[in-house]
């Protein structure tokens, strides 16, 4: 059978359901913006992109993006790369706590790394040692560059535990090249789908980004479009306004446009290699300890730095009874946490980890299926098509939402599932495509052959090498529409209260105990049931794999 | 390249997929049409105001007139503006009432023709320069001055220009928070302080900050020394226990009044009409000033307000027409 080529049946239902799908959550609601535009702008829009302080606004989101994916993709590489040795010394904590950036919810960050280091902070108070530039862009870059680097280490990780061709490394080291060489040579051309995947996903990210630029790049008068957005949002209320933050959001899904398509185009079918259907084998060979230590105390450091004291600030803050005393146990109080504790928190916390739940799992086949249509020729635009929704800042998305279902759901839980369907949907594409294309085809038509069915052979032979990615994807897509705030806070309706009207109800006044409380709660949420699901994982993994072949792969990756 | 062999079992998922999808937006849609058919007993209402302040009052209401409901969607400002927006162009407004935190945001949608048009009967008991002919201010936020214990206290407003608060003092910024514009807008009319007062702010090493909120959060952490934010936040920060003090400087904290208007759409709903006629009556302001809003009512109890603390009013009339003239000579000063 030629590969992508005579569409089956079930390929093309495939791409009906995707276009279906597409035209649901994201041409409708993008058309209707631009409708909005057209309609009420009314020439409008040009005095919108002349008016002044949004060239300024417009570059700091493009150069803000574009640094914050360089930056952070080298990381994330970095990690997923020495993580992978399997002689790393303390190995498997490390690999669980490079992601706890990301079990902390987005609406505290900034404050958590104001709390660490600026004046009066963690390290002013112990040391003498406060950073100023903390509040301002580089501040800003820093801490979203911290906070991408564990999405970045996850879809590179799951992707090289999906393409990583041990013995072909082994071969190049017997064959006399060097470790950089291997590296280079195999190792990073092997897992750049996964890389590419991951700085799309960050760039785009980045340009949508709100809470870390408005909190941290205020006090610089450091303002990005998302900033605008809000700027227009909240004062005024009159159509000039909403009409400008609609134009606004529309100039970044163009950005994202112009940046991405090039990109997917380009890059997408030359990144895909084949894979034979028996490469299997352990991780490279051992390199020296020496060297090993060196990259655990590296790694140590940095998450000294950038994890464990903003996280520490905040445990802090949820137990001390106010802001500005010293956070000494003579100041400790559970009051935060009996404050954000209540029935009606409860409730609205089960709601928003159920819909998380089913978000990430339907958005789990969702990506899937766009990583099995975009082979396609037809279907290869698709890929890019979902990210534009990532790009639209959530209260711009939500607003599209509402105006396209608006008049059938408004106030409904089905909505504001919609809104993570359309938001999330790039996140849990993205790392499954960069897995994808390494399906070993004989190996299932092995299968069919020996006479297993169809749903038999895809669970023994395609879940198996894939199921790193896909529960990697799905893990990313449930914590962040668990933390997700803006749009719940402007969907919901009497009965679809979720964890955003909580944290808002917290964030009042300015009293940051509560809300730092409640993140502790979620992070707790997060953790313990991931700490259970890792040690029975890693005890089947174990069990399974018996030794010589120890798989490259492994659900452990995604820790 | 490889995926033609997995063809078949993704395409019977999808296809379940797709039946789910369908399932799920039809089941919501018959979700939607019941409530549009809502008993007129049942009150939709939009507000920003606090909740701690808005289920008490609710609960009050409902308790009074059994058989009434509220439907509440509470939410920050920017949000509730663009809930309106949005449900302007997909239907109309959904709400009856709506309960705003500044008079420029209410009368952008008297504006529009979307609220106004009725006040209650007995509105007169509320100071003329908390209402119009559309909407009665509900409660009022009041822009003070909030200050490290280790500082000594500004005096007047231009205290904080001076030596004592250098490089110390974060102001919230006026294209963000209708009350920052409110309290920009008196400023700018006055003629002993007007912009210069920002510039001077500015060159004693003065920062902006997004949110009333946020100057709060940083002068309690002792990021900043002082600041200018609503008293409801810094009276917060000091029952918990940080160290700040409130100050209402000269020649007076600034009053930005959250209107309670009715929706056009709901003008003959008495159920709606009985809410706002409770919230700005003598009852609903009770509940209002115990659950720590300050009442708009003369007379009634609020929270804390020291004995002849010098208040003034800004003419929103005055700023709504000059708002971006304003906000330009604003920006001169801390741009962004």
């Amino acid at each position: 059978m030629p590969p992508g080529g005579t569409p089956t049946p079930a390929r093309t239902s495939a791409t009906v359901a995707v276009l279906a799908v597409l035209a649901v959550l994201v041409a409708l609601p993008l058309l209707r913006l631009a409708q909005v535009v057209w309609q009420d702008g009314d020439g409008d829009v040009l005095r919108v992109i002349g008016s002044d302080g949004l060239g300024t606004a417009a570059r700091n989101t493009v150069v803000l993006a574009s640094g914050v994916t360089l930056a952070a993709v080298p990381i994330g590489v970095a990690m997923a790369l020495v993580l992978r040795r399997p002689d790393l010394p303390g190995r498997a904590f490390w690999r669980a706590a490079v992601l706890l950036p990301v079990v902390v919810p987005d609406f505290v960050l900034g404050y958590s790394w104001t709390q660490a280091y600026a004046r009066a902070g963690f390290t002013d108070t112990l040391l003498g040692l406060s950073w100023a530039g903390l509040l301002g862009p580089l501040g800003v870059w820093l801490v979203l560059v911290v906070n991408a680097a564990p999405l970045v280490y996850l879809v590179v990780a799951v992707g090289l535990a999906a393409r990583a061709e041990p013995d072909l490394e082994r071969a190049a080291r017997v064959s006399g090249a060097g470790s950089v060489t291997v590296l280079r040579t195999i190792t990073l051309r092997l897992s750049l789908p996964a890389v590419s995947a991951a700085a799309v996903l960050v760039f785009v990210l980045t340009l949508g980004t709100f809470a870390i630029p408005q909190v941290l790049g205020a006090p610089a008068g450091f303002s990005t479009v998302t900033t605008r957005i809000y700027a227009d949002l909240s004062i005024g209320g009159d159509p000039g306004s909403f009409l400008e933050a609609v134009t606004l959001a529309l100039l970044l899904v163009l950005v994202a446009v112009a940046c991405v398509a090039p990109t997917d185009a380009f890059l997408g079918p030359r990144l895909r290699a084949s894979r034979p259907a028996d490469a299997q084998g352990t991780p490279s060979s051992p390199e020296r300890r020496a060297v090993r230590r060196a990259e655990a105390a590296g790694l140590a450091g940095y998450l000294f730095l950038t994890v464990a004291l903003p996280l520490a600030a905040l445990l802090l803050s949820s137990v001390t009874g106010a802001l500005g005393v010293p956070p000494t146990p003579g100041n400790w109080t559970v009051d935060h946490f009996r404050q954000v504790l209540t029935p009606r928190t409860v409730e609205a916390l089960g709601r928003s980890v159920g819909l998380a739940g089913i978000a990430a799992t339907l958005l789990v086949g969702l990506g899937g299926l766009v990583a099995v249509v975009e082979s396609r020729r037809a279907g290869r635009a698709t890929a890019s098509l979902i990210t534009l929704t990532l790009v639209l800042p959530g209260s711009t998305l939500a607003v599209a939402l509402l105006m396209t279902y608006g008049r059938w759901l408004s106030g409904t839980l089905t909505l504001i599932l919609l809104a993570y369907l359309a938001k999330l949907w790039a996140f849990a594409h993205r790392p499954i495509a960069g897995a994808l294309d390494r399906l070993p085809p004989d190996e299932l038509r092995a299968a069919r052959v020996s006479g297993a069915g169809a749903l038999t052979a895809v669970r023994t032979v395609a879940l198996r090498p894939l199921a790193p990615a896909l529960l990697g994807a799905w893990l990313i897509c449930f914590l962040t529409a668990l933390h997700e705030v803006t749009m719940s806070s402007l969907l919901y309706g009497p009965g679809s209260e979720t964890l955003a009207v909580v944290v808002l109800n917290s964030e009042e006044l300015g009293r940051k105990g509560p809300t730092a409380a409640l993140s502790v709660v979620l992070a707790l949420l997060v953790v313990g049931p991931a700490l259970v699901l890792w040690c029975v994982l890693d005890r089947l993994r174990t069990r399974r794999a018996g030794p010589p072949t120890v798989r490259a792969g492994g659900i452990a990756h995604v820790g | 390249m490889t995926t033609g062999s997995v063809g078949q079992p993704a395409g019977s998922r999808s296809r379940s997929l797709a039946l789910a999808a369908v399932g799920v937006l039809s089941l919501a849609a018959c979700g939607g049409v019941n409530g549009d058919a809502a008993p007129s007993q049942t009150v939709t209402l939009y507000t920003c105001v606090s909740d701690d302040t808005i289920q008490p009052v609710i609960q009050a209401f409902e308790k009074g007139r059994p058989g009434s409901r509220i439907d509440l969607f509470r939410a920050p400002t920017g949000e509730l503006n663009a809930r309106v927006a949005a449900d302007v162009r997909s239907g109309g407004l959904r709400a009856d009432v709506v309960w705003g935190c500044d008079p420029l945001t209410v009368q952008a949608l008297v504006d529009q023709g979307l609220v106004g048009g009725w006040t209650p009967p007995d509105s007169d008991a509320i100071p003329g320069e908390y209402r119009t002919d559309d909407y009665v201010g509900a409660a009022v936020l009041y822009m003070v001055a909030v200050h490290r214990t280790d500082v000594p206290a500004p005096r007047t407003w231009s205290d904080l220009t001076g030596p004592g608060y250098t490089d110390a003092v974060a102001v919230p910024d006026p294209s963000v928070a209708a009350s920052a514009l409110g309290a920009l807008g008196w400023f700018a009319e006055d003629p002993d302080y007007g912009v210069r007062f920002y510039a001077d702010l500015r060159s004693n090493g003065a920062v902006q900050v997004s949110t009333p909120d946020d100057v709060t959060t940083g002068v309690a952490q002792g990021i900043y020394a002082a600041g200018l934010t609503t008293a409801n936040s810094a009276y917060a920060a000091k029952g918990d226990g940080s160290p700040v003090d409130v100050v209402w400087p000269d020649p007076g904290a600034v009053a930005i009044y959250g209107p309670v208007a009715l929706a056009t759409s709901s003008a003959d709903s008495q159920a709606a009409q009985d809410f706002i006629a409770f919230v700005v009556g003598d009852d609903g302001q009770r509940v209002l000033g115990k659950a720590g809003s300050y009442p708009t009512r003369p007379g009634v109890a609020g929270p804390a307000l020291p004995e002849g603390a010098p208040i003034v009013s800004p003419d929103w009339a005055t700023i709504r027409k000059d708002q971006e003239a304003i906000l330009s000579d604003y920006r001169q000063v801390f741009g962004g």
